[in-house]
C-alpha cells in the first residue's frame, strides 16, 4: 500500500521542509562559508567597537611663544595642561610653526605674537593664533573646540577678576549645566555599536543572496530544482529561511559581544527589537533577491550588491549623523531601511524605548520588508518562468 | 634572449586581450565598476557631514520671564538649535525615545530673578546621549551660547564689552573646512581598494569555478604569465577609476592638487599592484567567488576604512591595532594622497609611504605567485 501523498497545503510544508533541508546542507557543506557568516560579523563589531572613537585627546602640537612673557607662559602652560593639546615642538616664529605642520611634525599650533602679556596685563584684548591641519579633520575640529573652550572660559574669569579688583559688582553670569542621558560618558563604542548590527546584518545577508541565487543561476541547479515539483514561491522562501536563522544568530553573538565587551546596556524589551530584526532581515534578503534578478553572474551580483550597501550604510545615520546632510539627502533617507534599523536598535537599547515609541519605525521596515520582497518575488518568478 | 622576452610578452598580451575581452563582454560590470567610485563620491561628498545645524531642540521655561525668553532666544537666534517643542521638566525622555528632539533646555522658576540679584542664572540642557557624535557639539555649542548670552548681558550693564583673550582660528589646507577635500582622498584608497581585490578576487575565483583554468594550464602560457595578463587589464581599469575620483574630486568639490602629479600616480600604481595580489592570493585560496568576497571584505575593504585613518584617526586607536594599521596599506596610500593634493608634500616627507607600498605589492605578490603554483602542481 502506498502512503497517501500530501495535498494542498500539506504538500507544500512538505517541500518547504525538503528545500530547507537542502539549503541547510549545501550552506554547512562549505565550512568556510559559514565561517564567514558566523566570524565576520563577530570581528566587524570588535573592530569597529574599538578603532572607532572621536573623542581625541593629546593632538600633537607645536607652540610659538613670541611674548615670552610671563602672561603668555601661564596661559599656554595651562591650555597644555587640559590634556587635548600635547606640547611636540617648540618653533622660534609662526613661519617654523607651519613647517612642522608641513613635515607632519604636528597637527596644530598656537602662535603667541609679541605684546600678548603687555595687552593682558594692560586690560586691552590679548590675541593669539591657533593654526590646525585641515586634512586631519578630527583632530583639528578637537584642537578648535579645545582652543574655544579653554580661553572662553578663561575669559570669562579674567573679566570676573577685574571686575572684582575694580570694586564692582560682579557681571551676570548664564550658567547651562548639561546633563547627557544614556551614555553620559558619550562613550563612540555604546553610540555606534548598536548601528553596526544594522550594517552586518546587510552586508551578510544582501551580498550572500545576491551571490548565492546569481551562482545557482550560473551553475544551472536553479533550473533543475524548477523541474521538479516544488512551486516557485515555495523554494524561494525555503531558500530565504536559513539566512533568517544565520541572520538572528549574528544578532545575538553581536549583542552578546556588544553587552561584554564594549558595556552596551540593554534597556528596553529585546521583543521589539527581534520583531524590528524579522522585519530588517525580510528588507535585505528581499534587496538581495531583487539584486540578483537583475544581474546575469556573481560579479555583476555583487557589484550590485555593493551600489546598495555602500550608499544605505552612510545614509543610515549610523556614523554621521542624518541631521548633518544636506536636505535632498536627508529625503533619501526615509527609503533607507537601515536608518529604520538603526534608530530601533539605538532606542531599545540605550534609550530603554518600547514598541509605543518605535511603532513608526517598525511600521516602516514592515513596509519595506514587504514590498521589495513582493516585487524581487515577482521579478524572481518572471526570470523563471 | 630577446627573441624568449619577445614570447613572453607575446603570451602576456595574448592573455590580457583574453581579459580585456571578458570585461568588453559583460559591460554591466564596467560600467559599475566605473560608476560606483562616482557615485560614491558624490554621496560621502555631500553626505558625511560631523557638522550640525538646526538641532532640535525642547523648551521647558519654568520660569516664564524675560530672562529666560532671552536665553532660549539665544539658543534659537544662533540657527543651530530649532525649538520644536515646549514641555514640561519631565518630559525629555519621552521626546528622547521618539526621536522627538535632541535636547530640552529647562529654566526652573527663579531663574530671571537670580540673575536680577546678580547671582548666577542656572539652566539645565538635557541630552540625548544615544548619538554621541550629536551630543558632543551640542555641548560644545550650549558652551559657546551660555558664555555668548553672559557677555551680552554685561555688555548692557555697561562697560567689558571686549574679551580680555580672543584666538582666532586658521585651518591650513582646507580653509573653509570643508569635510569633502579631507574624504577624498581618504575615500580613494578605499574606493580603488573595492575595484581591485574584490574585481580580480571575483574573475580569478570565477575560472576556478568553471573549470576554465585548468584549461589554461593545458596552453602553452606559463603561470607567471597567467597571472601578468590576467591583472594588467585590471590595473589599467583601476587608474581609471583614479583618474576619474580625482577628477570628480577637482570638479565638484574643489579638491586641489598642490603637488606633484607623478608622484600621485606613483603612489595609485605601488598601492594598486598590491591590491591586485591580495585579490589574487585571496582568489587562489579561495576557489570559489562567494568565499572570495567574504574574505576580501574583511581582509581589505574593513581595513581600508577603519585602520587607514581616512575617517577615524590611528593616533586615538588602541595600541594592537595601531600596530595592525602599519600592516593596512590604504594608510599609506591615504597619507600620500592627503600629503601630495592638499599640502603639497615632495618625496622628501612621502618616501617611506611609497616604500611601504611598494614592499606590501612584492611580498604580496610573491606570495600568491607562490601559492598560485602549488595549487596546480
Amino acid at each position: 500500500m502506498t502512503p497517501a501523498r500530501p495535498r494542498g497545503r500539506g504538500l507544500a510544508l512538505t517541500q518547504y521542509r525538503a528545500v530547507v533541508r537542502k539549503e541547510t546542507l549545501q550552506t554547512l557543506r562549505d565550512r568556510r562559508i559559514l565561517f564567514m557568516l558566523v566570524a565576520a560579523p563577530l570581528i566587524q563589531t570588535v573592530l569597529f567597537g574599538f578603532a572607532v572613537d572621536f573623542d581625541v585627546d593629546r593632538v600633537p602640537t607645536a607652540v610659538a611663544d613670541l611674548d615670552g612673557s610671563g602672561g603668555s607662559r601661564g596661559e599656554l602652560r595651562r591650555l597644555l595642561a587640559d590634556g587635548t593639546l600635547r606640547l611636540a615642538e617648540r618653533a622660534t616664529d609662526g613661519a617654523a610653526a607651519d613647517r612642522l605642520l608641513d613635515d607632519d611634525r604636528a597637527a596644530a599650533a598656537v602662535v603667541v605674537p609679541p605684546g600678548f602679556g603687555a595687552d593682558l596685563a594692560a586690560g586691552r584684548t590679548a590675541r593669539l593664533q591657533v593654526i590646525v591641519d585641515g586634512t586631519n579633520p578630527v583632530q583639528s575640529g578637537a584642537a578648535t573646540s579645545a582652543a574655544a573652550r579653554f580661553f572662553g572660559a578663561r575669559s570669562q574669569a579674567l573679566m570676573r577678576e577685574r571686575l572684582a579688583a575694580a570694586g564692582r559688582p560682579p557681571a551676570p553670569e548664564v550658567r547651562v549645566t548639561p546633563r547627557v542621558l544614556y551614555n553620559p560618558s558619550l562613550k563612540t563604542a555604546v553610540y555606534l555599536v548598536p548601528g553596526i548590527l544594522a550594517m552586518l546584518l546587510v552586508i551578510v545577508t544582501t551580498i550572500v543572496t545576491a551571490m548565492g541565487l546569481s551562482r545557482e543561476r550560473e551553475v544551472g541547479t536553479l533550473e533543475q530544482v524548477l523541474v521538479t515539483p516544488v512551486k516557485p514561491l515555495v523554494l524561494l522562501v525555503g531558500k530565504m529561511t536559513p539566512f533568517v536563522a544565520i541572520g538572528l544568530f549574528d544578532v545575538l553573538l553581536a549583542l552578546a559581544a556588544m553587552t561584554w565587551i564594549f558595556a552596551v546596556p540593554v534597556r528596553g524589551p529585546l521583543a521589539v527589537l527581534a520583531l524590528g530584526t524579522l522585519l530588517y532581515l525580510c528588507s535585505t534578503l528581499g534587496v538581495g533577491l531583487f539584486i540578483s534578478t537583475i544581474s546575469s553572474n556573481q560579479q555583476q551580483s555583487f557589484l550590485g550588491g555593493f551600489l546598495f550597501v555602500l550608499p544605505a550604510v552612510l545614509l543610515s545615520g549610523i556614523m554621521t549623523p542624518i541631521h548633518a546632510m544636506p536636505g535632498w539627502l536627508q529625503l533619501a533617507t526615509y527609503l533607507n531601511p537601515l536608518r529604520y534599523f538603526a534608530e530601533l536598535a539605538r532606542g531599545v537599547l540605550l534609550r530603554g524605548a518600547g514598541f509605543r515609541d518605535l511603532a513608526p519605525q517598525v511600521g516602516a521596515l514592515a513596509v519595506y520588508g514587504v514590498a521589495i520582497l513582493a516585487l524581487a518575488t515577482l521579478r524572481f518568478r518572471r526570470r523563471l518562468l | 634572449m630577446t627573441e624568449r622576452l619577445r614570447r613572453f610578452l607575446l603570451r602576456v598580451a595574448a592573455m590580457s586581450g583574453k581579459e580585456v575581452l571578458h570585461i568588453q563582454r559583460d559591460p554591466r560590470t564596467l560600467y559599475l565598476a566605473l560608476v560606483m567610485p562616482v557615485l560614491l563620491l558624490l554621496l560621502f561628498g555631500y553626505g558625511v557631514s560631523f557638522d550640525l545645524d538646526r538641532i532640535s531642540l525642547a523648551i521647558s521655561d519654568g520660569d516664564r520671564s524675560s530672562a529666560s525668553r532671552a536665553l532660549a532666544g539665544a539658543f534659537t537666534r544662533s540657527r543651530e538649535f530649532v525649538t520644536v517643542a515646549e514641555v514640561g521638566p519631565d518630559d525629555a525622555e519621552r521626546l528622547f525615545r521618539r526621536g522627538a528632539a535632541q535636547a530640552v533646555l529647562v529654566m526652573r522658576p527663579g531663574y530671571g530673578k537670580d540673575l536680577g540679584r546678580g547671582e548666577p542664572g542656572r539652566a539645565e540642557l538635557l541630552v540625548d546621549g544615544a548619538d554621541a557624535t550629536t551630543a558632543n557639539q551640542i555641548l560644545q555649542k550650549a558652551e559657546a551660547i551660555a558664555r555668548a548670552e553672559s557677555l551680552r548681558l554685561a555688555a548692557l550693564l555697561g562697560g567689558m564689552a571686549a574679551p580680555p583673550i580672543e584666538v582666532r582660528t586658521w585651518t591650513r589646507y582646507n580653509p573653509a573646512a570643508r569635510s569633502a577635500i579631507f574624504l577624498v582622498p581618504g575615500l580613494a584608497a578605499y574606493l580603488l581598494a573595492i575595484g581591485a581585490v574584490l574585481l580580480t578576487a571575483l574573475t580569478i575565483a570565477g575560472e576556478w569555478e568553471r573549470g576554465s583554468m585548468e584549461q589554461l594550464f593545458a596552453s602553452p602560457v606559463g603561470r607567471f604569465e597567467i597571472i601578468l595578463g590576467k591583472l594588467l587589464p585590471y590595473l589599467g581599469l583601476g587608474m581609471l577609476q583614479l583618474l576619474l575620483v580625482l577628477a570628480v574630486g577637482a570638479s565638484v568639490f574643489d579638491v586641489p592638487i598642490r603637488g606633484s602629479v607623478t608622484l600621485l600616480f606613483a603612489l595609485g600604481l605601488l598601492f594598486l599592484i598590491g591590491m591586485l595580489g591580495q585579490g589574487l592570493l585571496i582568489s587562489v585560496l579561495a576557489k570559489n567567488q562567494l568565499v572570495a568576497t567574504q574574505a576580501g571584505v574583511l581582509s581589505s575593504l574593513l581595513p581600508s576604512l577603519l585602520l587607514s585613518g581616512a575617517l577615524f584617526p590611528i593616533e586615538n586607536m588602541p595600541r594592537p591595532l595601531q600596530a595592525l594599521a602599519r600592516l593596512v596599506p590604504a594608510r599609506y596610500l591615504v597619507h600620500g594622497l592627503r600629503g601630495v593634493l592638499l599640502k603639497g608634500s615632495g618625496l622628501g616627507l612621502l618616501g617611506p609611504d611609497l616604500v611601504a607600498l611598494a614592499l606590501f605589492a612584492v611580498a604580496i605578490l610573491a606570495l600568491a605567485t607562490a601559492r598560485f603554483q602549488r595549487r596546480v602542481a
